[in-house]
C-alpha cells in the first residue's frame, strides 16, 4: 500500500533535473524575462545564452555530485569545508530563499491584479492559505492544480514564432557580444543570473537526485535529464524574452502585469491577460510553499532539530517558527506600496548577487578529487566552471560596485 | 513507523533521568568525573600550534589520526597531521607529550618528519568523523558529530565522546578565542556510537563497517528503519551490511515506502533481491509495487523462483484490491491432519508469525472448507493432540472475499464477522490472508506527510 504522494511520483518519473528546471521558471523568472524583452528587445540575448550554458554546467555538476556521493549540496558542504563556511553557505541561501517568498507573493499579487483584486485582499489570503494548506497536509492535492496552471508557459513558444520577431535580429543579437553601458543594463543581467541559476534550484535538484537513490552506474541517463532539463528551461526562458521583444520591444522598461501578458496575444488574443494570469498565479503559488519550507528544512537539518509539517509548534518550534516568519515577511514586504513588477526583478538582482556564492560551493566541491575521485571535473570542466563562476561574480560585483558608488553620488 | 526517541546523551548535571531509551548501557567511561573534567575539544585543536619540548611551535595541527578496528571501544589516536612549512607531516602518537585545549605538546626536540599516507584502519577525525553522521546505538538515532572529545584512557589518547549540541556548533562558528573550550553540554559517550568508514570516498560502498556495535543487534526492527531511513547512502549500505538478511528484510519492512524504494535502488541488486525475499510476502510486493518496471523485473529474476512466484501473481493485482495487499504465506491443513501435525507446520513457519492467526482447513480437492483460529488449536492441543482437524473446525465461521475485493468490502467483512483475519479464495482455494492491520494500513489516509528532498540527512 503506498503512502506516498502519487503526484511525486509521475513527476520523478519526469527526473529530477526536469522537475527543476520547471520550477526554475516561476514568477521572478517571467517577470524578469518579459522586462529584458520590454526594456532591451533582443539585446539581452547573447547575455542570456551565456547564463544558459553557465546554468547546464552547473546542473551537470550538481547531479554529478549528489549522482556520486549519496548526498545532497548542504550536506556536503557540511562535510567538506569548514562550519563557518557551512554558516555562511546556509545563510545566503536563507537570504535568497527569503528574496523568493517575496517574489513568489510579489506574483500572486500580480496574478490578481489582472482579475481586478486588490493586492491587500488577496495576498494576506493567499498567505494565510498556503500557510494552512501545507500545515494542515492537504497541499499535495493543491500542488497539483498549481502546477498545472503552471503548464500555461509552455505557450511562450509558440507566442514566440507567432509574434513575427525579427529573425535575423535574433540571431545577430544572440551570437554577437555585446554589453549596455547603463546601470539599468548591469541590474537586469545580475537578475537575469539570479533568476535562471537560482541557488533553490540546485539545492532542490541535489536532494530529489538523492531521493531517487540514483547511483554512478545510472550517470549517464541522469545527466541526460539534467542537461536536458537545463536545456528545456533555457528554450522557455529565451522564448519569453523573444515573445516581450516581439510584442514590446523598446517600450522601456515593463510596468504592469497587463503590459507582459501581451507577449502572449499573439497566441491566446482576447484570452492573453487571464492566461498569463493563471500561469502566474499557478507558479506563484506552487514557489511560495516550497520555497520557505526549503530554508526550514535546511537550516532546521543543520542545527539537528524536528523538522516534520505534521509536528506540533512545541516539537519542532524552530521548523514551523521559520516557515511562519518567512510567509510572514514574504507577505508583508509585498504589502508595501510600490510596483509589483520591479518588486519581482529587484528580488531577482538579490538572487544573483547570492548567486556566485553558491556557484563557487559547487564548483570546489566538483573539481575535488578526493571526493569524486575520476567523476570529478577534468581540465575543460574546471575552465568553463571557473569562467562561469568569475563572470557571474563579475557582474554582481559590478553591480555592488556601482550601487556603492551610487550612495556617494559617484557614476 | 516506531517513535522518534528523545536524544540519549550523557549530561552533567544528568538532566535526563533514566528514560526507558537507556537500558543498553554499557561501561561508561566519560561517565567518571576524572575523564569529563580533562576531555579536550577535536575541533578546538585543529589549527592550532604543535610544539616542541622548548615550547618553539613546529606546525600548525590538521588532523588528528585514530584507529577504529582492534576491537577497542576507544579509537586510540595513532598520529597528528601537522602542517609544517607547506608540507603535511605525520607525527606518531608515541611522540606527544600531552593534547592541551588549545595546543599539542610534543616529547622530544627534534622530529622525524614523515609524509602522512593513510594507513589501512585509520581514520582521520576531522576530516572524516567530524561533521559525519554517526548512529546513536543508546538513542537509537542518527546523529552529526558537531565536536568530537579527547582524553588520556588507559594510558592513551583517545576518542571518548561526540558533541552534538547546538551551543557547540555555534562554539565553532563564534570567535576564535572561545573554539578551544569544550562546551560539554550533549555529549555521547564513544561506547554507544556506530562510526561508518571513510565514506566521503566515491565508489561502492565495500564493506567497512569494520567493527560492527554489538548494540546493533538488541535493536528492533522498527528502529533499524528509523536510522536506515536517516543515513546518507554510504552509511545506509554499511550499516545494512552489518545486519543479517533476516535480521535487514524484517527492518525493511518496517521502512516508509518512499525510503524503502531509494534504499532498494541504492543497493547492489543482488543483494536487494535477497532481501526483498526475506521480506514477508505483502510487504515484499508492496516495495517491488514502488519500484520502476525495469529494475523491479531485474530484482524478481535474480530471486529464486520460489520465492518470485508468489511475488509476480501478488503484483498481478491492484494495491486497493484484496489480492494486492494479502499476505501469500498461508498454513493449511487439511481434514485429515492431527492437530499436532498442524502444530509442526506452524512450528516450521514461525519465521512468518505476525502473518499467521489462523490456519486455514482444506478438503482434499484443496477446497477452502474452515478457519481454524490458533487459540482452538492450542486448546485441542492441550486436549488431544491426536484430533483431527475435521472435528474441531466451525464450517459456519467461516470469512472469505475474493481477490478482487476492495478495501471496503474486507472492512466490512472483518467487522461483521469480528474476525482478526480473513481468507481470500479464488475458485474456493485459498490464495492468501489478510490481517486485521493490512486494512488499517490501506485505510489510514496519508495525511499530513509532505515530500520535500531532504537536504542535510
Amino acid at each position: 500500500m503506498s503512502r506516498r504522494p502519487r503526484f511525486l511520483l509521475y513527476l520523478a518519473a519526469a527526473g529530477p533535473g526536469l522537475v527543476a528546471a520547471a520550477a526554475g521558471n516561476d514568477a521572478g523568472g517571467v517577470a524578469t524575462y518579459s522586462s529584458a524583452g520590454a526594456q532591451f528587445g533582443y539585446r539581452t540575448l547573447f547575455l542570456m545564452l551565456m547564463i544558459a550554458v553557465a546554468y547546464v554546467v552547473v546542473q551537470e555538476m550538481v547531479a554529478r555530485l549528489s549522482v556520486h556521493t549519496g548526498k545532497g549540496l548542504a550536506a556536503l558542504i557540511r562535510e567538506e569545508f569548514p562550519l563557518r563556511w557551512t554558516t555562511f553557505a546556509v545563510g545566503a541561501f536563507a537570504i535568497a530563499n527569503l528574496g523568493l517568498v517575496v517574489t513568489e507573493f510579489a506574483g500572486i499579487a500580480t496574478a490578481f491584479s489582472l482579475f481586478g483584486v486588490s493586492r491587500y485582499i488577496c495576498v494576506p489570503v493567499a498567505a494565510v492559505a498556503i500557510w494552512a494548506l501545507v500545515l494542515f497536509g492537504t497541499y499535495r492535492y493543491a500542488e497539483r492544480i498549481f502546477l498545472l496552471m503552471t503548464l500555461v508557459f509552455i505557450t511562450y513558444p509558440i507566442a514566440a514564432v507567432l509574434g513575427h520577431p525579427d529573425w535575423s535580429k535574433v540571431v545577430s543579437d544572440a551570437l554577437w557580444p555585446h554589453f549596455i553601458a547603463s546601470k539599468a543594463f548591469v541590474l537586469l543581467s545580475v537578475a537575469l543570473i539570479g533568476t535562471t541559476i537560482t541557488p533553490y534550484i540546485q539545492l532542490y535538484e541535489a536532494g530529489a537526485v538523492v531521493d531517487k537513490g540514483i547511483g554512478p552506474e545510472e550517470y549517464k541517463y541522469e545527466r541526460v535529464d539534467a542537461v536536458g532539463g537545463a536545456i528545456l528551461a533555457s528554450l522557455v526562458s529565451i522564448s519569453i524574452i523573444i515573445a516581450s521583444a516581439a510584442v514590446l520591444g523598446g517600450t522601456g522598461a515593463l510596468n504592469s502585469a497587463a503590459q507582459a501578458a501581451k507577449a502572449l496575444e499573439p497566441v491566446a488574443g482576447q484570452a492573453a491577460e487571464a492566461l498569463f494570469g493563471l500561469g502566474l498565479l499557478g507558479a506563484s503559488a506552487l514557489a511560495a510553499a516550497v520555497v520557505p519550507l526549503s530554508t526550514s528544512y535546511a537550516v532546521a537539518e543543520a542545527v539537528g532539530v524536528e523538522r516534520s509539517v505534521s509536528s506540533s509548534f512545541r516539537q519542532a518550534p524552530l521548523f514551523l517558527g521559520l516557515f511562519t516568519a518567512q510567509i510572514i515577511i514574504g507577505a508583508s514586504v509585498v504589502l508595501v506600496p510600490g510596483n509589483l513588477i520591479h518588486l519581482i526583478v529587484n528580488t531577482q538582482v538579490l538572487e544573483g548577487v547570492i548567486t556566485p556564492i553558491t556557484l563557487a560551493f559547487i564548483l570546489v566541491l566538483a573539481n575535488r578529487k578526493s571526493l569524486l575521485g575520476a567523476a570529478a571535473n577534468g581540465k575543460v570542466a574546471r575552465w568553463v566552471g571557473g569562467v562561469a563562476v568569475i563572470g557571474v561574480g563579475a557582474t554582481a560585483s559590478l553591480l555592488v560596485v556601482i550601487t556603492v558608488l551610487g550612495w556617494f553620488g559617484i557614476g | 513507523m516506531a517513535p522518534r526517541f528523545v536524544p540519549n546523551v550523557f549530561t552533567k548535571s544528568a538532566r535526563n533521568p533514566a528514560s526507558p531509551q537507556r537500558r543498553r548501557r554499557t561501561r561508561r567511561i566519560l561517565a567518571s568525573q576524572g575523564v569529563f573534567d580533562a576531555i579536550v575539544s577535536l575541533a578546538g585543536l585543529i589549527g592550532r600550534p604543535v610544539r616542541n619540548q622548548t615550547g618553539q611551535e613546529i606546525g600548525r595541527l590538521v588532523d588528528v589520526v585514530a584507529r577504529w578496528s582492534d576491537g577497542q571501544t576507544y579509537p586510540p589516536v595513532t598520529g597528528l597531521v601537522v602542517r609544517v612549512g607547506r608540507r603535511l607531516a605525520f607525527v606518531d602518537a608515541a611522540a606527544v607529550e600531552r593534547f592541551e585545549n588549545a595546543q599539542i605538546l610534543l616529547r622530544t626536540a627534534r622530529l622525524d618528519l614523515r609524509d602522512f599516507d593513510r594507513r589501512p584502519g585509520e581514520v582521520m577525525l576531522g576530516h572524516d568523523v567530524m561533521d559525519h553522521q554517526l548512529v546513536d546505538i543508546d538513542g537509537v538515532q542518527v546523529i552529526r558529530a558537531a565536536d568530537l572529545y579527547l582524553a588520556e584512557v588507559l594510558g592513551r589518547i583517545r576518542l571518548v565522546g561526540v558533541d552534538v549540541s547546538t551551543t557547540t556548533l555555534l562554539r565553532r562558528v563564534g570567535p576564535r578565542r572561545l573554539r578551544p573550550q569544550p562546551t560539554p553540554d550533549r555529549v555521547i559517550d564513544w561506547a554507544a556510537v556506530q562510526p561508518f568508514g571513510d565514506t566521503g570516498q566515491q565508489g561502492a560502498p565495500e564493506v567497512r563497517l569494520r567493527t560492527s556495535h554489538e548494540g546493533l543487534n538488541s535493536l528492533r526492527p522498527g528502529e533499524l528503519a528509523d536510522l536506515l531511513e536517516d543515513l546518507r547512502r554510504n552509511e545506509r549500505q554499511e550499516l545494512l551490511a552489518a545486519l543479517t538478511p533476516d535480521e535487514a528484510a524484517d527492518a525493511l519492512e518496517e521502512m516508509q515506502p518512499e525510503d524503502l524504494a531509494q534504499l532498494l535502488r541504492e543497493a547492489d541488486p543482488a543483494r536487494a533481491a535477497e532481501l526483498v525475499a526475506w521480506m514477508e510476502p505483502d510487504e515484499a510486493a508492496d516495495a517491488l509495487r514502488d519500484l520502476p518496471t525495469e529494475h523491479r523485473n531485474e530484482l524478481l529474476q535474480l530471486m529464486p523462483a520460489d520465492k518470485a512466484a508468489p511475488l509476480l501473481e501478488l503484483l498481478g493485482y491492484r494495491e486497493d484490491q484484496a489480492g494486492g495487499f494479502m499476505t501469500t504465506t498461508l498454513v493449511v491443513a487439511n481434514n485429515g491432519d492431527s492437530a499436532a501435525e498442524v502444530a509442526d507446520r506452524l512450528a516450521e513457519a514461525r519465521h512468518h508469525d505476525v502473518d499467521i492467526d489462523a490456519v486455514a482447513v482444506v478438503d482434499s480437492e484443496g477446497r477452502l472448507v474452515a478457519d481454524l483460529p490458533l487459540l482452538d488449536l492450542l486448546f485441542a492441543l492441550r486436549k488431544k493432540p491426536d484430533a483431527r482437524i475435521g472435528s474441531l473446525v466451525d464450517r459456519e465461521d467461516l470469512v472469505t472475499v475474493g481477490p478482487n475485493a476492495p478495501v471496503i468490502e474486507v472492512a466490512k467483512q472483518l467487522v461483521e464477522a469480528r474476525r482478526l483475519s480473513l481468507v481470500v479464495v479464488e475458485d474456493e482455494k485459498p490464495i492468501g490472508r489478510i490481517l486485521a492491520d493490512d486494512v488499517l494500513d490501506a485505510l489510514v489516509p496519508t495525511r499530513g506527510r509532505f515530500h520535500f528532498p531532504r537536504l542535510f540527512e
